[in-house]
């Protein structure tokens, strides 16, 4: 009996939580129509179909986690369409880019005892001194690959460098090592299947996978992150895809060195794998380059690859709590592991600066109560964005990335600004666009929708994606003053605390006014200690004199 | 208004490339272009048309040699309109086979001229009068060169450009080719064994200036006996239309002016981009003070929807090259990870004989100041250059001395225009001058010659002999 399996949902989605299935057994279901409720870290999404048929068993329950590629019914009277989904044997239907067909090993497991015993879909617990392994980064552009061969089985004691998997990618294919040591204990993946970067492929134990299982993943996800937005549909996207290239063309590919030993076809390789080739020291006669070469060194920068994102840390295994008491283990949330990642990434990546400074916002919170009134209620957070929009005109660099690859800074010309919103999922950023062309009060009111829609989980991806700046505010809460995380690859991030009333010392008198903290994080190898002084004054002046913005435009 | 993902500009060699491989691809593909069919300059009034003359001024050519091995025919006699109706029917094939090749790619084909009114839109003035706007999503600039001209020069159906001497309206008795390039000496040769008296006149001093001087002096050795003169070094003061032709007063190294009469002059000064009238300011893409068009690696111009391919963005202005281009710029929309980076572009002058060359030349090593090691091998020692009883060519090597590796291949005498292909892969491949030497070349072929002058680079060579030092 065919299955449908979870097929794509976006370019960096490996999973998601089913919060409703919109069908049941005996339903006659057409390709297109939607079929599941899923939340992922990004947003709530509505499953379709990629197949025609009738609903025969459901093999998943609200709330399991479930993989892309992963059978989530099985179908009568129908044919499934593998084409995005992961097959789980016989061949494989590349995307149709350029690649000629793989061969694949007809018997598509590896020895028997490597198939998972459990249900697919059992949740991703892991019980004491057992970890996941995931799939390291491969080279820059590769986010998938097709398990060719595995290399190792249940049992085995795995050492760092080892060479665990080989995986063909639409490029090559490529033997992956080990990134950390332990004993295999279960293989969740099958030859033949399709395996993404950070995807887990072995369950090991009393090793230091757990260390490997968020080193690796935290450039490529960055990296496809910022490519998410390339539509779902490869058939239809070629002009569409290239849309990220436009912003700045000259970043898509590595500088071409003129006069490398190497055939055209070995620098087209390099240039997709994202290696500069002059780094590649080749071995053959007169130091030609050959895809060997390529490859190796390819494989080289993976185990040397650090694994865990901090240069130079150790990642010191967690003691047995259990000896002090009883625990409970659970496993993160989608949104909490995203979290985890991507703040670690921004931590460790970006030299952090804080930059503290309070506002007088005594005339603000008298217009402020004078424009709130009955149902509507207008917060300072409008305010504060509509002064930042302004601020990110005025201090450019501010509005900006950083772009180490190529040395180049990427300077945006719109402004759309994250608010950081707490929800009962976590911490999620969805982004107000284009906020310079709006008044404060559909400022107002956007933003109290995309919050309302934030927690209900109803926002899309889209809506969580393209901010230039984010703003924290915790005032409702308290405190003084906090030191936010720059939410990369922003460059600055506002945090806002409580505002209180204090002694201001004023012309020979003190006075009460309120003041309101706020605290500047931004990137220190782009701005400058005394640039990010000037931003926070200028926003404090800005919103005490709020005639300052129309006088600087 | 109608819309388009891609249009492509101009369906030359270029933008027909682009065009084919883009609906390849799976996108929606619209070509604007002046002719009713595809082909460009190279198929209507270049390569193609040119070359179908050059093999006529061969047979003739070779016929006269036959003499030297006892083999003596009547002087030819030359129908010229079956051979201009010849020449119009290799080029209707060529063009005819790119209509049909555009029809079965699904490809929209406009007949007319574009204007650009802003990044996303285009004009065009249809060739049945109608004009149509025709919004796109990325478009591809391939609207080529044309001859340049000479200003001040008196209106003469006399004077010919290269398109004008392709037209083959008659033999005239004497022409004087105005640039000693390769159109120059490509349609000089065309001409001068129809039974015209070719003379050449070049500024600088040599021939083919941007050749290396010695594959250009054997072309030198060769014509300087057949053609009428070889001016060098001298340039073209002014001309004057009369009734027989053409009076051209000339002034030599020495400043002093001279006249000569002619029935034609071809003027083949080299060639200018078409950037002009485009409407490029109504877009982001920036233009060269000489026009051409800025691009990066992916041939995309300032204007991030505009892709520039072919003789608009840059020399060397060959066909080979901008359809290159046009691959390497679809494939680039299409958000592959490609880019314009060839190590070697092969340049062929199909003069008898032929030049041809490909990476690195010696003027090139010496302008960079780089160390190189040259071998030479003469085709006085292949025994096929013999058989042809055509010794006066020679095949070079031009070889890191450090890393072995060719960086760059000359040719001069018959076919080298055909043989150039192997010293482009050995480039492109990074082959050493022991790979080229190791690899079996079929005797007797001029071919060899590419192999023994690898091997004179280690020092020994079948056929000929080095004294030990």
């Amino acid at each position: 009996m065919p299955e449908l399996k979870l097929p794509e949902l976006g370019e960096n989605i490996t999973q998601g939580t089913v919060t409703k299935i919109l069908v049941k057994p005996g339903d006659a279901i057409k390709k297109g129509q939607n079929i599941l409720e899923l939340e992922t870290d990004k947003a709530v999404l509505d499953v379709p179909s990629n197949a025609d048929g009738v609903i025969g068993d459901i093999l998943i329950k609200n709330g399991a986690v479930v993989k892309v590629g992963q059978p989530v019914f099985t179908l009568t009277g129908g044919t499934t369409t593998p084409s995005q989904a992961t097959p789980t044997g016989g061949h494989v239907q590349k995307e149709q880019q350029n690649v000629s067909p793989s061969p694949l090993p007809s018997n598509p497991t590896t020895g028997g005892e490597s198939t998972p015993g459990k249900s697919p879909s059992a949740k991703q617990t892991t019980p004491g001194g057992i970890s996941e392994m995931t799939l390291p980064a491969l080279g820059e552009n590769v986010e998938k690959g097709t398990v060719t061969k595995i290399l190792v089985k249940v049992g085995d004691t795995l050492k760092k460098g080892q060479n665990i998997l080989e995986i063909e990618t639409d490029k090559a294919v490529l033997e992956v090592p080990s990134a950390s040591e332990g004993l295999i204990k279960e293989i969740l993946i099958k030859a033949g299947t399709v395996v993404k970067i950070g995807q887990p492929i072995f369950k090991i134990e009393g090793g230091t996978a757990a260390a490997t299982s968020t080193a690796p993943v935290s450039k490529p996800s960055s990296h496809s992150e910022a490519k998410a937005e390339e539509s779902k549909d490869t058939s239809r996207s070629f002009v569409a895809k290239s849309a990220p290239q436009d912003d700045a063309a000259k970043s898509v590919s590595l500088p071409i060195r003129k006069d490398i030993p190497a055939a055209p076809s070995v620098r087209l390789l390099a240039r997709e794998l994202g290696i500069d080739i002059a780094q590649v020291p080749g071995t053959g006669k007169g130091g030609r380059i050959s895809v060997d070469d390529v490859k190796a060194y390819c494989k080289m920068l993976n185990t040397s690859r650090p694994s865990s994102t901090v240069p130079g840390s150790v990642q010191v295994a967690l003691p047995n709590f259990a000896k002090w008491g009883n625990v409970r283990r659970e496993a993160m949330s989608n949104v909490r592991r995203k979290t985890a990642e991507h703040l670690s990434n921004a931590w460790t990546s970006i030299p952090h600066v804080t930059q503290f400074d309070k506002v007088d916002i005594t005339e603000l919170e008298k217009l402020r109560k004078s424009i709130s009134g009955g149902n509507k209620k207008i917060s300072v957070t409008p305010f504060i964005i509509k002064v930042v929009a302004a601020a990110l005109k005025k201090f450019p660099q501010f509005n900006a990335s950083v772009d180490m690859t190529t040395q180049e800074i990427v300077f945006k010309d719109y402004v759309n600004i994250g608010v950081a919103v707490d929800t009962d999922r976590g911490l999620l950023v969805p982004v107000l666009k284009n906020v310079d062309k709006m008044s404060i009060l559909q400022i107002s009111d956007e933003l109290t929708a995309l919050a309302e829609r934030a927690r209900l989980k109803k926002t899309t991806i889209e809506e969580m994606q393209g901010g230039c700046f984010t703003i924290s505010n915790l005032g409702g809460i308290g405190g003084t003053c906090f030191t936010p995380i720059v939410n990369w690859p922003e460059v600055a991030i506002l945090g806002v605390s409580r505002g209180s009333m204090e002694q201001t010392f004023t012309d020979g008198v003190f006075i009460p006014r309120l003041m309101l903290p706020l605290s500047l994080s931004y990137d220190h190898r782009l701005i400058d200690g005394a640039d990010g002084a000037r931003f926070i004054r200028w926003v404090c002046e800005a919103i005490q004199q709020p005639f300052l913005l129309d006088l600087n435009k | 208004m109608n819309s388009t993902q891609l249009i492509v500009i101009g369906a030359g060699p270029g933008g027909y490339a682009a065009a084919f491989l883009a609906a390849d691809l799976g996108l929606e593909v619209t070509i604007v272009e002046k002719e009713t069919n595809p082909g460009g300059v190279c198929l209507y009034r270049g390569c193609i048309p040119s070359k179908a003359l050059l093999h006529a001024a061969k047979v003739i050519s070779e016929a006269k040699h036959a003499k030297a091995f006892g083999i003596e025919y009547a002087a030819p006699k030359i129908d010229i309109n079956k051979l201009r109706d010849w020449k119009k029917s290799v080029v209707s094939k060529m063009t005819g086979g790119l209509g049909q090749l555009s029809k079965v790619h699904k490809i929209k084909y406009i007949q007319g001229e574009a204007t650009f009114v802003n990044s996303t839109t285009l004009k065009i003035k249809k060739t049945d009068g109608t004009t149509e706007e025709l919004s796109f999503q990325k478009a591809v600039l391939a609207t080529g060169s044309r001859p340049a001209t000479i200003p001040n020069l008196p209106k003469s159906p006399d004077i010919w450009d290269s398109t004008g001497a392709l037209e083959l309206e008659n033999i005239p008795e004497n022409l004087l080719v105005v640039g000693g390039g390769y159109i120059g000496m490509e349609l000089g040769t065309v001409y001068h064994e129809l039974g015209s008296k070719v003379s050449v006149v070049e500024m600088t001093p040599g021939l083919l200036p941007g050749a290396d001087r010695d594959l250009a002096d054997v072309l030198y050795k060769y014509v300087k006996p057949r053609f009428a003169n070889i001016l060098l070094e001298t340039k073209v003061v002014r001309m004057e239309s009369h009734q027989n032709g053409i009076k051209v007063i000339f002034a030599g190294k020495d400043g002093k002016e001279f006249d000569e009469n002619y029935n034609k002059v071809l003027v083949s000064i080299g060639r200018r981009p078409n950037s002009e009238n485009l409407g490029l300011e109504n877009t982001k893409v920036k233009v060269t003070p000489r026009g051409f068009v800025e691009v990066n690696d992916q041939r995309q111009t300032a204007d991030p929807n505009i892709y520039a391919i072919g003789d608009i963005a840059g020399d060397p202005m060959l066909a080979h090259k901008a359809s290159h281009e046009g691959r390497v710029a679809v494939e680039a929309i299409a958000g592959h990870k490609v880019a314009f980076e060839p190590q070697a572009i092969p340049a062929v002058v199909f003069t008898d004989p032929e030049i041809a060359w490909a990476g690195l030349t010696e003027i090139d090593a010496a302008k960079a100041g780089r160390e190189v090691t040259v071998t030479k091998f003469p085709w006085a020692a292949s025994g096929r250059a013999v058989t042809l009883d055509r010794i006066e060519g020679f095949t070079k090597l031009i070889v890191d001395p450090q890393t072995q590796r060719v960086l760059g291949v000359g040719l001069v005498g018959p076919g080298a225009g055909e043989m150039i292909a192997e010293g482009v892969l050995a480039i492109e491949m990074g082959a050493i001058a022991k790979d080229v030497a190791l690899s079996i070349h079929p005797h007797p072929t001029l071919s060899e010659t590419i192999m023994e002058a690898a091997e004179m680079f280690y020092g020994q060579s079948t056929h000929i002999y080095r004294p030990k030092k």
